[in-house]
């Protein structure tokens, strides 16, 4: 089977963290835009869009909570995954609670973190499908209606 | 034998007088014993408990202040009235200084004596009520002390395996890119490649350690969550046995469950109690080893299920029996063990409201029998009392 590339939005203030994952997923064939805090995230995000957003939960500034709910208002389709060394189940909770689509524990097994990141892209893909033939169909009756 | 009678030892040389006193007092629901001089009296004291002795001060051979002197010696907490002649009272009075409850002058008066009596008793009980406090408030104390110390130490935990975490994660993205370059290089000599594989492989594996440690503390920190659910215990053994199937084999160990033959149904947290499950499996499965048997059984406990896991490994020696619960407490070379697994354990299940008991003996296996309340709600309302209303 043929692996779909991913596009990813690294969000994590641990630089060294960053870097080393995005080589080895680069490596794997998937496209890894970084941003160092929760800012600098968001605003990479109007100018792209990601398949999935992998997030940090502690950083310094607006933390991965705060930020998640930003991307889940102003970009909804885009899947957010939680990553964190933070252990706060609450945290993961209120996380999925906000609509992130998972939540991984550092240090995490990277065969499971792409399993995930995966299924992360499925879904965008699916529900831009969806949304793709709900406009089809509007569009549809309204030309039916003319 | 009722507790709360008064056992009072009645002391005197003059049988005439002794036995219709003490028949006397025995008809007022008194229970008594009787001596003719100080030596029985003493002996009597020896094998038996009594609350007051009622003491003749002019006996033959050792008078009264001897006996009270020896008696307050060796029973602190026996109270003595003295007896004194019409003609002796300044005896009593010595005999108050030398720690005697009171004294009475004789003739006595029954309801005089019986009254002195039922009072020394009721010093005696109200000093026992102080005893116990005092002791209940320094053993709450001390368990206050640990329970402090271990949700700081929960806290502290949860800190550093957050802190951990991090660049055990960059350590762990780091070998694996190194791995993955290593698979797709083919220029490297065959030696080298293989160096570089081995120790790309005992890094990942270092990690793996590692992060078997900070995950386990972050257990340990994260007690306070829990969901209420209900569920049969039956489906919850035979899912701990699902998830421990794989260890048991590679351990070459038989793994088998029984349950009373109706159905037991808990009102509890199913996950918490899985993982404690789960982590006594294991241990007995560990301890077991190879060709062993680990077995769980749950039984009706009254308001309580208690679920046993029994393996028959080499038992765990008495002088570890009271630390195996102890955070980092582990027998298992370094490597194998992080220490936390029974001190999680026994965290999970106190907050589920329930114990763990262990009983093993050297040569003759463990067996871990963890006992909880089949609704946690109520148990909870039977501590802290009910509310509102």
């Amino acid at each position: 089977m043929v692996k779909l590339p991913i596009d990813i939005l690294m969000v994590d203030d641990e630089k060294d963290f960053v870097e080393m994952l995005s080589m080895r997923l680069t490596d794997e064939g998937h496209r890894v835009q970084p941003a160092y805090n929760g800012e600098e995230a968001l605003k990479a995000l109007d100018e792209m869009e990601p398949d999935v957003v992998l997030l940090d939960i502690k950083m310094p500034g607006m933390d991965g909570i705060e930020v998640l709910k930003n991307i889940k208002t102003k970009h909804p389709i885009v899947e957010v995954i939680l990553l964190t060394g933070h252990g706060a189940v609450d945290t993961a909770v209120d996380g999925l609670k906000s609509g992130a689509f998972d939540y991984l524990l550092k240090p995490a097994d990277f065969g499971e973190l792409v399993k995930k990141l995966d299924a992360a892209r499925k879904r965008k893909m699916e529900q831009e499908t969806r949304i793709r033939q709900a406009e089809a169909q509007a569009l549809m009756r309204r030309t039916g209606d003319i | 034998m009722d507790e709360n009678r008064t056992k009072v030892l009645l002391v005197d040389d003059e049988a005439d007088f002794r036995r219709p006193v003490a028949k006397r007092l025995v008809r007022r629901g008194l229970d008594v014993r009787e001596a003719g001089c100080g030596r029985e009296a003493l002996a009597l004291l020896r094998d038996d408990q009594v609350h007051v002795v009622v003491l003749d001060v002019k006996m033959p051979e050792m008078d009264g202040l001897e006996v009270l002197n020896l008696i307050k010696a060796g029973y602190p907490r026996i109270e003595v009235i003295l007896l004194t002649g019409q003609a002796t009272a300044q005896d009593g009075v010595a005999g108050i200084k030398a720690g005697a409850f009171d004294y009475l002058t004789k003739p006595i008066e029954l309801e005089h004596l019986l009254s002195k009596i039922n009072q020394a008793r009721e010093t005696i009980r109200h000093q026992e009520e102080q005893e116990q406090a005092a002791d209940y408030q320094a053993r709450m104390e001390q368990r206050m002390t640990v329970a402090e110390r271990l949700a700081s130490l929960g806290t502290m935990a949860a800190g550093i395996a957050h802190e951990i975490n991090n660049p055990l994660a960059i350590i762990s993205e780091s070998a694996g890119w190194l791995n993955g370059r290593l698979a797709r290089d083919d220029s490297l000599p065959r030696d080298f490649r293989s160096n570089c594989e081995l120790a790309l492989g005992k890094i990942s594996a270092s990690v793996d350690r590692a992060r078997r440690i900070t995950h386990q503390l972050l257990d340990f920190a994260r007690q306070t969550d829990s969901t209420v659910k209900r569920f049969d215990l039956e489906c919850l053994l035979a899912e701990v046995i699902d998830l421990t199937k794989k260890l048991a084999s590679d351990a070459g160990a038989e793994l088998s469950y029984s349950i009373q033959s109706e159905a037991i149904e808990l009102w509890t947290d199913p996950y918490q109690l899985r993982q404690v499950l789960i982590n006594l499996v294991t241990n007995g499965l560990h301890a077991a080893g190879s060709g062993g048997r680990v077995s769980l059984s749950a039984v009706l406990e009254g308001p309580d299920a208690a679920i046993t896991v029994e393996d028959n490994g080499p038992g765990i020696p008495p002088e570890n029996l009271d630390r195996i619960f102890e955070p980092f407490f582990s027998t298992k070379p370094p490597g194998q063990g992080t220490g936390l697994g029974l001190s999680v354990s026994r965290g999970l299940v106190e907050k589920l409201g329930g114990r763990i008991e262990v009983r093993s003996r050297l040569g003759a296996g463990a067996a871990f029998k963890v006992v909880i309340p089949r609704q946690l709600l109520t148990s909870l309302d039977r501590v802290a009392g009910p509310v509102g209303k």
